[in-house]
């Protein structure tokens, strides 16, 4: 299935979404924040993890940190490039004992008290699912991502990928509950990127 | 529980209600546990939890629970929450905590479980154990884990290292409530690497049920935790007394096992004493306990315990399997 999508600012990108593939046609020296549209059929999804196969590095942005607070964890949605190092802080006068199963990175730290904080190196691109063996409900995701340029969609279903390279990159989605896809689209300056969570 | 209590308790509640209405976030939590014992005892519970950033910097957390059990007297499914019909209010309270990795600073107004030893919900509800610890349930001459102080609490140090200190009034969900009087609590506590150590001091008063005690209730105690890999080891040991004239000891060990290789299992086993000296009342029960907590899902916890305790004085003997299991719901 092959269909392009019209934006605000015109003729925007080219996604195709069952390919699976996509090649790096070209790649300018300067680069473009890349804003986004995340969805799954009509509806506006939070929570959805968009990457960029494009080559170079992002601006720096803040330090990984899933928090644990109010019996939670915050963010739902952590992504992550593959390598990084990412901060478990507990925040709540109960102790948390946080630990991932999945498949991207297995790890258990133990109860730990209020104040301090656990760190986790993500290694290896992957999904993983972070649980509390103490708080049943406590569940997050942790999305390690073989590419500096990622986002996570907010509330309103927006994301923006910070310094992207100019081209045509193949990117992927994930969100909670679907599986992964990819297409590909071209970036530049006046791109909105609409994705599809399935 | 004293009407001028029950005043407080509404006057909390409310409080803390209005900041619930306009909270910054509002989480709701509702717990439904079903448990058997092969004492013939069925049991029903139900926990209802609001809790929240109410904005400042304050957090807000209520909680309510209803709980029934049908047969024997016994103290299965007794680890955090009372059996005996009433919808009641369990914790009850607005707090606020200030850290960074150098401090740890904060203050909890409210109803709250009373700060001695390992005294968190999460530390004794539905982890793997449906009993209490003996030295933690109300009729066992110690302490109880349905102890609630009515009053405030402050913390303060560093996360590694502080002090936790509690003045109240008991307002205990308990069939050994305490008797009006003012509640003095501290603790210590600190940790380093996989280990965490604490120490307490109380000074109550006795159950009104127990007509007949006189003087203060008092207990010192310690308490350690070790993790690594999994795998996490605690342990109790508390001394002082009930009321004159007697003398209370006793603790736990337990451990809590969750290799990642289990997968959603997570074993425990836990071993205590009580000595309880008083004439020709003595008791000095011993309790086993192995069981296994599984996780079916985010929603659905079920425990199996096997317990066994031979009679010591007025404490039957015990040989139990313990069967529950929790469903929960958060929005």
């Amino acid at each position: 299935m092959r269909r392009t999508l019209i934006t605000a600012f015109g003729l925007a990108a080219t996604i195709n979404l069952a390919s699976g593939h996509a090649t790096s046609v070209q790649a300018a020296s300067d680069v473009v924040d890349v804003r986004g549209v995340a969805r799954g059929g009509e509806t506006l999804r939070r929570n959805v993890v968009v990457w960029v196969d494009a080559p170079g590095s992002a601006p720096p942005g803040p330090k990984p940190v899933l928090d644990q607070r109010n019996i939670d964890f915050y963010p739902r949605v952590l992504a992550v490039q593959g390598g990084s190092v990412v901060e478990f802080p507990n925040h709540d006068r109960v102790l948390h004992n946080v630990f991932s199963l999945h498949n991207g990175k297995r790890f258990d730290l133990g109860m730990y008290p209020t104040g301090t904080v656990r760190h986790v190196t993500f290694d290896r691109p992957g999904l993983s699912r972070v649980l509390c063996n103490i708080h049943p409900h406590m569940a997050a995701y942790i999305m390690a991502v073989a590419s500096p340029f990622f986002a996570v969609s907010g509330e309103d279903g927006r994301f923006t990928i910070r310094g992207v390279p100019r081209g045509t990159y193949t990117y992927h989605t994930w969100c909670p509950g679907g599986s992964e896809t990819t297409g590909s689209a071209t970036i530049g300056p006046d791109t909105v990127l609409e994705v599809q969570c399935r | 529980m004293p009407v001028r209590s029950v005043g407080l308790s509404l006057l909390v509640l409310v409080a803390i209600g209005a900041s619930a209405a306009r909270a910054q976030t509002i989480t709701t939590e509702l717990d439904v546990t079903v448990g058997h014992s092969t004492e013939d005892v069925e049991a029903v519970a139900s926990q209802l939890r609001i809790f929240g950033d109410a904005g400042a910097g304050w957090r807000y957390y209520a909680e309510g629970a209803w709980a029934q059990t049908w047969g024997p007297t016994s103290d299965a499914f007794g680890a955090a929450y009372p059996y005996d019909k009433p919808i009641r209010p369990i914790e009850v309270y607005a707090e606020r905590t200030l850290q960074s990795t150098r401090y740890l600073a904060g203050v909890r107004v409210g109803q709250y479980r009373t700060p001695f030893g390992i005294y968190s919900r999460s530390d004794h509800a539905y982890n793997g154990f449906l009993r209490a610890p003996l030295i933690r349930y109300g009729s066992y001459w110690a302490l109880s884990n349905n102890f609630l102080e009515l009053g405030a609490s402050a913390i303060a140090g560093k996360p590694t290292l502080f002090v936790e200190a509690s003045l109240g009034k008991p307002q205990d969900q308990d069939a050994y409530a305490r008797r009006p009087g003012l509640d003095k609590v501290v603790r210590v506590q600190g940790s380093r690497g996989p280990f965490i150590i604490g120490a307490s001091h109380i000074r109550t008063q006795p159950p009104i049920s127990l007509s007949f005690a006189r003087g203060s209730t008092i207990f010192s105690g310690i308490d350690a935790r070790w993790m690594s890999g999994g795998v996490q080891v605690r342990g109790e040991w508390i001394r002082g007394r009930s009321f004159d004239n007697t003398t209370t000891s006793g603790g736990y060990v337990d451990a809590i096992v969750h290799r990642p290789l289990m997968g959603p299992v997570t074993a425990v086993l836990r071993a205590e004493r009580l000595d309880y000296v008083a004439g020709r009342f003595s008791s000095y029960p011993r309790r086993y306990t192995a069981g296994a907590r599984i996780r079916f899902s985010t929603r659905l916890v079920g425990q199996v315990n096997v317990v066994r305790q031979d009679q010591s004085g007025l404490v039957p003997r015990v040989s139990a399997l313990d069967l529950a299991l929790t469903f929960t719901t958060r929005r």
